[in-house]
């Protein structure tokens, strides 16, 4: 039994973000067999990181949580003075500065690591880009674990970050590609690491005929399962849909997508939006399609890839997202494509191998995201870090 | 094939006033010339305490290699002990810390602009001493081409967790000592960067003459010779008493030979003998005829007056709780350590009685500087490590 210290930006019921939410599932997993503690701050929103949470020691999962006030959240100018430092002029400090302004800026939990780091055996950092990873490492580099959960994204390449991806005892990815990229940059190849992914609960009772009588869905689906917005790729999405539907030997299909809109919908038959749906229900919708689609750019660990594939349904992925690329192509789950034409071509390979291409997807996910898998994933990054 | 790029980075450098890790500096520059186009970055300072600006900024030439001077910005503060008292206290913040090394300075950001900028351009980037400014935060922004020299030894300071990431994330790290390095891999568990002890060569001029020395400043009989700044810090204090101690109890007459720069006061007495700074001929003829150097320094991460006594078959007498002083000579079997005031006069007796005694462990040492700081092996030492950091960065 070892005592671990997770660092995380944010950790609560209220955080909706894919690094805190990893934070947590490890949080809880390694509670299982060691004594697990959360040092964050009293944040809540990623954006402004404004004070939502009393700061002090608190419970969460079971697990003592130390949350430590935000000195400076967000500088609301942040947009403006990133621009400059991303892609003009500025002088090596404004780097510096850069990391301060994003927030959160959180000295009191810099100082506990260093008057308290020294009790734990391990301590696992989330996410590079934030001030409490950036500066924490550097105070206990020989027990720090970095989940660093980058993306090939600008800041990547700034100085505070050059020493940062030299320090820790180990690394654990969430993905090969994340390694790649990370060893990429760094030439780091010589820290230990460990690729993490994703651990899965089993998907549970699902009805595929009871999502599709709710919705009045028929015939072939595609499924879009997300935030609709820009940033995740639907303007291109439902551009090579239009296109993919108009040419001649154009099988009947729908495209339904299912999140929150935070972008104009065309309004045409094949093209359904159903808005967010409970989580309940999730299960029953992938499973009630003949395709996923997911035409984001940048993604960390394509999560909902794995559960489409928990209940056999293929996907279909952009050939230029390494890291969905990569999953589709670990597990012979899916199809990707290069552009709008490709696309179509994609879709009609993966509807008519659906089972074949369905099945290789739920063989992979079972061996890769079951929780005695994750578990021994997570154990290994443990011993890393602490021998 | 044009040769790899090197850049020295160190906080003073040229004809700069005592600096053992600036001297290093500039004969390892020397060198590795042959095989690699060296640059170095350095301050405007000269001296090691104000930092002042004395040197133009600029880029000039210093035995023929390139040398970017950057303006210090900010030298030693004028709160500096405090600053450093309040470091070292138990209860100190991590703005305490970073207080501290700015005010140790020399605080000189356009260096840091340069290393941010050219350091990635060239192969290596070669950073001497750990504890100032220039590499504590310099080396962060090379880390994946820095070789770090930390000429470290056992001091409060190197204990602030703000020296961590400097010796944690350079590539490769060339210690002075087997000793440094295990202090070190003890304080920072980073025995996974590749390191190897590398040091100095040391080089001794032949025609040594013991005579010529005694005649010159009227010195019979048997003598001890200390070299080095006279300083309480090097336990000058210590060994004066010692050997007052010594002389006023007992018969066997002795003298102590002192040289060096004089920063404390020194007993008025016709056996201890002050010739204040001398010329290196005057050192070598005085190490060849002593009966051992003393080195009563604790805080030592590489003796090189030591060394040069070895190479001039001479032994050491040195303090017991010197880890890399006596570490060394144990190893070397070049010498003795005392624990106390009366083993220091029994064993500076035996090595006058016992003359084939003080020869065998000199010629002992002799050997032990052959082996390991000889330039062609620290050349190649360098050659090696900087291959490796090639190697990783292809």
């Amino acid at each position: 039994v070892s005592d671990i210290l997770i660092v995380v930006q944010r950790f609560g019921d209220e955080v909706v973000g894919g690094s805190e939410g990893h934070a947590r599932v490890v949080a809880s997993r390694l509670a299982r067999s060691h004594r697990v503690e959360v040092a964050t701050t009293t944040a809540a929103d990623y954006w402004t990181w404004a004070p939502y949470y009393p700061a002090g020691t608190s419970e969460l999962d079971g697990l003592r949580v130390h949350r430590f006030a935000v000195a400076e959240g967000r500088d609301p100018e942040f947009k403006s003075f990133e621009a400059k430092v991303l892609n003009g002029e500025h002088a090596l400090a404004d780097e510096g500065e850069w990391l301060r302004r994003q927030g959160p800026h959180c000295p009191e939990l810099l100082e506990f690591l260093k008057d308290d780091g020294g009790r734990y055996d391990a301590v696992l950092f989330y996410t590079y880009i934030y001030e409490p990873t950036a500066l924490g490492v550097p105070i206990v580099p020989e027990r720090a674990a970095l989940i660093s959960t980058a993306h090939d994204e600008a800041p990547l390449r700034l100085a505070p970050y050059r020493a940062l991806f030299q320090l820790p005892r180990a690394f654990g990815f969430l993905t090969p590609e994340e390694r790649d990229l990370v060893h990429r940059t760094f030439r780091n190849e010589h820290i230990p690491y460990e690729t993490l992914g994703l651990g899965l609960d089993a998907p549970g009772p699902y009805d595929a005929a009871a999502f599709r009588a709710a919705h009045q869905l028929e015939g072939p689906l595609v499924l879009y399962l997300g935030q609709v917005s820009e940033g995740k790729g639907c303007d291109e999405l439902l551009a090579a849909w239009s296109a993919y539907r108009s040419r001649p030997t154009a099988r009947p299909a729908t495209l339904v997508l299912a999140g929150t809109l935070r972008m104009e919908v065309p309004d045409r038959r094949d093209v359904v939006a159903i808005g967010r749906i409970p989580d309940a229900e999730k299960y029953s919708a992938l499973a009630a399609v003949d395709a996923l689609v997911l035409p984001s750019r940048f993604e960390s660990l394509g999560i909902v890839l794995l559960e489409a594939w928990q209940v056999g349904t293929p996907a279909v992925v952009r050939a230029d997202n390494p890291v969905t690329a990569g999953q589709v192509a670990r597990s012979g789950g899916g199809v990707t494509y290069r552009d709008a034409r490709g696309f179509g071509d994609a879709l009609d390979r993966a509807i008519a191998a659906r089972d074949a291409l369905g099945s290789a997807g739920r063989a992979w996910v079972g061996r890769e995201s079951s929780w005695d898998a994750f578990d021994a994933r997570l154990a290994q990054l443990v011993a890393l870090t602490i021998e | 094939m044009t040769a790899p790029t090197l850049m020295v980075v160190v906080q003073r450098y040229g004809d700069i006033a005592g600096g053992g890790a600036e001297a290093h500096a500039r004969a390892v520059v020397q060198r590795l010339r042959p095989y690699f186009n060296v640059e170095v970055a350095t301050t405007t300072a000269r001296d090691y305490w104000t930092w002042a600006n004395e040197f133009t900024p600029g880029l000039n030439a210093v035995d023929g290699v390139p040398v970017h001077r950057f303006p210090v910005e900010r030298g030693r503060s004028r709160d500096f002990r405090l600053r450093e008292r309040r470091a070292f206290s138990e209860t100190h913040t991590l703005a305490d810390e970073r207080a501290f090394v700015e005010a140790q300075g020399p605080v000189a950001p356009d260096l840091l602009e340069h290393v941010h900028r050219r350091g990635r351009a060239v192969d290596h980037v070669l950073f001497f001493t750990y504890i100032y400014y220039p590499t504590v935060l310099g080396l962060p922004l090379a880390p994946e081409r820095a070789v770090l020299v930390p000429t470290a030894h056992d001091e409060p300071a190197i204990r602030l967790a703000i020296y961590k990431p400097v010796f944690c994330a350079p590539r490769a790290i060339a210690f002075n000592t087997a000793e440094e390095r295990a202090m070190v891999h003890g304080l920072f568990r980073n025995e996974r960067v590749p390191n190897e002890v590398v040091g100095v060569g040391v080089d001794v001029p032949a025609g040594r003459s013991a005579d010529r020395f005694r005649q010159r400043y009227a010195i019979e009989g048997p003598y001890f010779l200390y070299v080095g700044r006279i300083v309480e810090s090097k336990q000058c204090g210590q060994l004066f008493d010692a050997f007052a101690r010594w002389q006023d109890s007992r018969g066997m007459r002795a003298t102590l030979v002192l040289m060096g720069h004089r920063e404390m006061p020194v007993p008025d007495r016709p056996d201890i003998r002050l010739l204040g700074r001398t010329s290196d001929e005057d050192k070598f003829d005085a190490l060849a005829g002593c009966v051992a150097l003393v080195q009563p320094s604790l805080l030592e991460s590489l003796s090189i007056i030591a060394l040069e006594a070895w190479a001039c078959g001479r032994p050491v007498i040195c303090d017991a709780r010197s880890p890399v002083v006596w570490g060394m000579t144990y190893r070397a079997g070049a010498g003795l350590a005392y624990r106390s005031a009366a083993e220091y006069a029994e064993i500076s007796e035996m090595l006058i009685a016992r003359p084939q005694l003080a020869s065998r462990l000199g010629a002992s040492g002799q050997s032990f500087v052959a082996r390991t700081y000889t330039w062609p092996r620290v050349v190649e030492a360098y050659l090696d490590l900087f291959a490796e950091v090639r190697a990783r960065n292809a």
